[in-house]
């Protein structure tokens, strides 16, 4: 029976049999092999079976699909190939060429890597920028570079404007504070900017902030243009690419 | 300011080696914690090696402030943001240069967390996927950025925080200590005010527990250590697939007046030294 071993290193992801039904290998979860890596397309290439013989395909990926070294669309597959897709290789054992039948109701479980590794920061590197330079946009659109920043629209306070560059930018009259805050009477740390994976939130400190006119519930995520109004001073938030 | 602290640390449900490190070192109010990866044993070498590495680089600097850096200084940097980053710097150089000594260590690294305290500054030194968490007015807020693809991805838009939850590939990291001859160092100052809490851990913990039963944790059990071992058993009730490890650290507003004089009498709890799989 012909298969497909996900490979990553020299380490096996995931093993695959090929039936008649083509095997699916892409980002999106819904393929069958699964390669969760920026490098390589939702629909990135299938393998199936066309007359008995064993064949690759690309489905029009931006990073292109290797067999042994040499970019392809379509090729046939020999035992011992190996597909190449971003830093991961498909090694394609054919030993058995007759597809299988296809087993309705098999279920095909991600492939986990439970052991801790550390990708090759270069490598990561050359595979971005290579993935830039090829200019796939969508995909890389937050790759621009993005400059958070604060713009004070009124009250006292030591800038007119700040770039959000830490972690935790506190907001007071704290002498340690990023946005200082001025005058009597004002809190030590009035509110508080917490820079998260997916944004920049916003949270009380002494006080509720307003975000867009509401009282915040609770940390809340702050969107290009919104207005802020903590400890008497209004604050836009803006991106600025 | 009165700092309290508590530390733990548990080998967890699944695996039967302890690869974290950690050590409080409460004179200088220096915080380590370092989860080691590699086969056999190696990650626990290269976990306490790092936690070593870093604590003594740092205590050198303390005793000795014109002690050398690795690098010329960074005029953004305090002295002790400064003395961390060298010292984290070096406890890289010290793991890869023991995996290429010793060929059974190859691959070996770790992460490592550090928090240090300063009056009311807070300087942060990360590498990897632990954690440094501030709970503050009831907010838990991470201060350091996961090292991690899929946190990568997440911050180029490409996944969204739910599905790299989901992720398989959480364990990958696209930086950690020792697996090259030179590392980039994360370096956060932070201002601190009374009544913060901070949490150092390692990812054994935010795997099992969520951030708002750690913050409900914190907030119910002002004990640091009882709160350090609570954080523990959480991670285990919830599976406990890897080594946890957690640092608690509070600070609390000077006492002053006779109040504080009738409360002296009160024990302080135990600061001290603590390491996975012996030290």
């Amino acid at each position: 029976m012909a298969k497909l071993s996900l490979m990553f290193e020299e380490k096996m992801v995931k093993e695959v049999p090929v039936g008649s039904r083509p095997v699916r290998i892409g980002r999106s979860p819904d393929n069958d092999l699964v390669v969760d890596n920026l490098a390589v397309s939702n629909d990135h290439a299938r393998v199936y079976f066309d007359s008995g013989r064993l064949v690759v395909e690309d489905r029009g990926s931006l990073n292109g699909t290797f067999v042994n070294d040499l970019r392809v669309e379509r090729a046939t597959l020999h035992d011992g190939d190996s597909i190449w897709i971003g830093k991961h290789h498909i090694k394609v054992d054919a030993t058995g060429d007759a597809p299988l039948p296809y087993e309705s109701g098999r279920k095909t479980t991600a492939g986990s890597i439970n052991e801790t590794m550390v990708l090759d920061t270069k490598v990561r590197r050359d595979m971005l920028q290579q993935a830039a330079a090829l200019g796939e946009r969508t995909q890389f659109a937050s790759g621009r570079i993005k400059v958070p920043t604060i713009v004070v629209l009124s009250g006292k306070t030591d800038s007119k404007e700040y770039t959000l560059t830490n972690k935790l930018t506190t907001i007071g009259k704290s002498a340690m504070a990023t946005i200082k805050l001025r005058g009597w009477f004002k809190p030590q740390m009035a509110a508080q900017i917490n820079q998260r994976d997916d944004g920049y939130y916003i949270g009380s400190g002494d006080k509720v902030p307003v975000v867009n006119g509401v009282s915040i519930p609770g940390p809340t995520k702050l969107d290009d243009g919104d207005l802020v109004e903590v400890s008497g001073v209004r604050l836009n938030f803006i991106v600025r690419e | 300011m009165q700092i309290s602290t508590g530390g733990a640390t548990h080998v967890g449900m699944v695996r039967t080696n302890n690869e974290d490190s950690y050590r409080i070192i409460s004179p200088l109010n220096l915080y380590v914690l370092a989860d080691g990866m590699g086969g056999e044993a190696h990650g626990e070498v290269a976990s306490a090696l790092a936690v070593e590495t870093v604590v003594k680089h740092c205590v050198e600097g303390e005793e000795n402030p014109s002690a050398a850096l690795l690098d010329e200084p960074n005029p953004g940097l305090n002295p002790k943001s400064q003395r961390l980053l060298s010292a984290i710097r070096l406890a890289n150089q010290k793991v890869f240069q023991s995996a290429q000594e010793h060929s059974e260590q190859q691959g070996m690294g770790a992460t490592l967390t550090a928090a240090w305290i300063d009056g009311m500054q807070l300087s942060v030194g990360h590498v990897g996927d632990s954690r440094l968490y501030l709970l503050r007015t009831g907010q838990l807020q991470q201060l350091t950025s996961d090292h991690s693809l899929v946190a990568e991805q997440v911050r180029r838009g490409i996944l969204s925080a739910s599905e790299a939850e989901q992720s398989n590939l959480q364990s990958v990291l696209l930086r950690a200590l020792g697996t090259q001859s030179e590392v980039e160092v994360d370096i956060e100052q932070v201002p601190l005010f009374p009544g913060d809490v901070l949490l150092l851990c390692s990812d054994g913990l935010t795997r099992m527990v969520t951030e708002p039963e750690i913050a409900g944790t914190l907030q119910a059990e002002p004990n640091p250590q009882r709160a350090a071992e609570k954080l523990i058993e959480h991670a285990n009730e919830g599976g406990g697939i890897d080594n946890v490890s957690v640092i608690v650290v509070s600070l609390r507003p000077e006492e002053k007046g006779w109040f504080s004089w009738l409360r002296r009498g009160a024990p302080k709890s135990a600061g001290g030294n603590g390491s996975a799989g012996g030290q």
